[in-house]
């Protein structure tokens, strides 16, 4: 199951990981903000974007094939759309590239350039993801107002969210090894209901244990860690860092690029 | 269906999360008051049960080789009550975004309204609504199935509005939206068919459960799916039937009379001068020059220098971007190599 190890590398050291989450958090913000708002029809510029997310990708260690595979599985709803693009706009352009010259429509440049900003921008997200664990992240994100009701029932989602989908996948394993041909419509929703109430009974179960566990432990309703959140100086350096590479981009490349 | 970065300018993406924050907030305080510390368990609980639910297939009827899964936010919200449902479901979002990537960290703000806060608050909404009262099996029956159905499609309505109201959409607003509602109708049914068949499950097993919040009896007969078949089949046909009279007036529009289209600006992006760029090319004028109209369709040759040196600046800006990354992945290499004898 490819979802089981998302953030299989946030739990690596690097240089990246040691990080403030509220810093990386803020950066790629700026970031994907900075790279949406590029215009729509030029892709050439993205390339320059890619070197911030993919610098810091190899910095961390994280392998590029992990992140390319990944950005795979997510494309199709916006391949779907970046394709309709050359559908819908068919101005002809002529494209000038280095050594070659060739003829094609607005519409594919559009969709290069859609196809490219979800690249880069997914390639940032990837970075902040597995190079922070989610609970620093979380704990970054609470220190950023977010509510902590929410915080609390993110890491409930969390920690719980891998358990279930193996559950999940215990039932569908023995319902293929029982179910040999397709059962017709009523059946087969009638099977899935048995399948999704078991799951959803067991859920609430463990959920009543987990509450009796913790309230035997002194929960009471208030999330406690003891990671300390502190902004270093290589955090500042980071952030430092993050912000020439965009401004250069912006105001030495970009100009030259148009 | 996720909202994707791409699809929206800052200004609606910060608008959208601004709005989401502030109501997602709301929940959160009006939650605190109603929820009990030890039913934060079961909430963290179910929004991972709605990830392991995801993972739960099943052919879907009359489409042989297809297969769909719940959504869950109706399914919540009826059992949990709207407030918990809306956080559940919010978490949910917030995970799939951070830890899935799906949906980008900007169209957050689109997918908490979409997927989590106007299912839930308005399936229930129409779910109490029905079934108010002393409701028979039929009229629980009407109220889950049309919940489930217009909280989808309500969801699915707001995407192309905040694609729109980006101005990105290069589709036709109104194909966009006829897409999306035509899919979610689709997905309503489902996740209607399959939300009863579970409350029907959780009535005959767990009855505790659902105690409170299912008033009548839930079954779903062969006669009731004959019913709800047909009802969406005669939806269909008449939406298709729609469609298909409005839709080469649709594509024609688009096409002809696009530039004089107020409305039609943006499909062109929100640059003015590329629309000029689009009708008399100027090299210059152009924000993009690299890449240039081709010039014979207005039968004069633009100034050759200029387009060369645009298309081999974009050339080596690409070249210059991959060797620097070459060079980053080759000193991390070369570093991470000599890691072992330094320490």
């Amino acid at each position: 199951m490819h979802h089981a190890y998302i953030d299989k590398f946030a739990y690596q050291d690097s240089a990246i990981h040691r990080l403030d989450g509220r810093i990386k958090f803020l950066v790629v913000l700026v970031f994907t903000a900075v790279v949406i708002s590029l215009p729509r029809t030029s892709p050439a510029i993205l390339a320059c974007y890619a070197v911030g997310p993919f610098a810091v990708l190899v910095w961390a260690g994280i392998p590029l094939g992990f992140a390319v595979k990944h950005i795979l599985v997510i494309s199709p709803f916006v391949l779907v759309l970046a394709l309709s693009c050359p559908l819908y706009d068919k101005t002809p352009v002529t494209v000038l590239f280095g050594p070659v010259t060739w003829r094609t429509s607005l519409g594919w440049m559009r969709c290069f350039t859609i196809l490219g900003k979800f690249v880069v921008t997914m390639l940032a997200l990837i970075a902040l993801v597995s190079t922070t664990r989610f609970n620093d992240l979380l704990a970054g994100l609470q220190k950023l107002a977010l509510p902590r009701l929410l915080v609390i029932q993110l890491g409930f989602l969390y920690r719980y969210i891998f358990l279930l989908i193996d559950r999940a996948h215990h039932l569908l394993r023995a319902k293929a090894g029982r179910k040999l041909r397709n059962l017709g419509v009523k059946t087969e929703l009638r099977l899935a209901a048995a399948m999704l109430g078991s799951l959803l009974i067991r859920s609430i179960d463990s959920a009543g244990r987990v509450n009796i566990a913790m309230q035997a432990r002194g929960f009471d309703g208030n999330w406690r860690t003891i990671s300390k959140l502190q902004i270093r100086p290589a955090d500042l350096l980071f952030a430092a860092v993050a912000a020439c590479f965009l401004l250069a981009l912006h105001f030495l490349i970009r100009p030259v690029l148009r | 269906m996720h909202m994707a970065n791409e699809l929206l300018s800052v200004p609606v993406a910060a608008g959208t999360l601004a709005i989401a924050g502030a109501g997602l907030g709301l929940v959160c305080r009006k939650a605190r008051q109603i929820i009990a510390s030890d039913k934060l368990a079961l909430m963290g609980v179910l929004g991972a049960f709605v990830f392991a639910a995801q993972m739960v297939n099943f052919q879907l009827p009359a489409m042989p080789g297809t297969s769909g899964h719940i959504v869950g936010a109706v399914l919540l919200a009826i059992i949990l009550g709207p407030h918990a449902a809306a956080i559940v479901m919010s978490s949910v979002v917030i995970i799939q975004c951070l830890i899935f990537q799906d949906g980008g960290l900007l169209a957050l703000g689109c997918n908490l309204i979409n997927m989590a806060l106007v299912p839930t608050y308005l399936g229930w909404f129409l779910y109490k609504t029905v079934t108010a009262g002393r409701p028979g099996s039929g009229r629980i029956y009407l109220g889950a199935m049309l919940a489930c159905v217009i909280a989808l499609e309500a969801g699915a309505l707001l995407v192309p509005i905040q694609a729109g109201l980006s101005g990105v959409l290069v589709v036709p607003f109104s194909h966009f939206l006829v897409t999306m509602l035509g899919v979610h109708l689709l997905v309503g049914l489902i996740e209607g068919l399959i939300t009863l068949a579970v409350l029907g499950y959780l009535q005959q097993v767990r009855p505790d459960i659902v105690a409170g919040h299912l008033p009548g009896k839930v079954r779903l007969s062969r006669k009731a799916l004959l019913a709800t078949l047909a009802v969406f089949t005669v939806i269909v046909a008449v939406g298709l039937s729609l469609i298909a009279s409005g839709l080469p007036d649709g594509l024609e529009w688009s096409y002809a009379e696009r530039p004089d289209q107020p409305d039609f600006k943006p499909i062109v992006t929100n640059e003015d001068s590329k629309v000029a760029a689009v009708d008399d090319f100027q090299a210059k004028y152009s924000l993009m020059p690299d890449y240039s109209i081709r010039p014979s369709k207005l039968g004069r040759a633009p100034s050759q220098r200029s387009e060369t040196t645009a298309g081999w600046t974009s050339f080596a800006g690409v070249v210059g971007s991959a060797l620097t990354m070459a060079v980053i992945w080759l000193t991390a290499r070369i570093l991470s190599r000599r890691r072992p004898l330094n320490a």
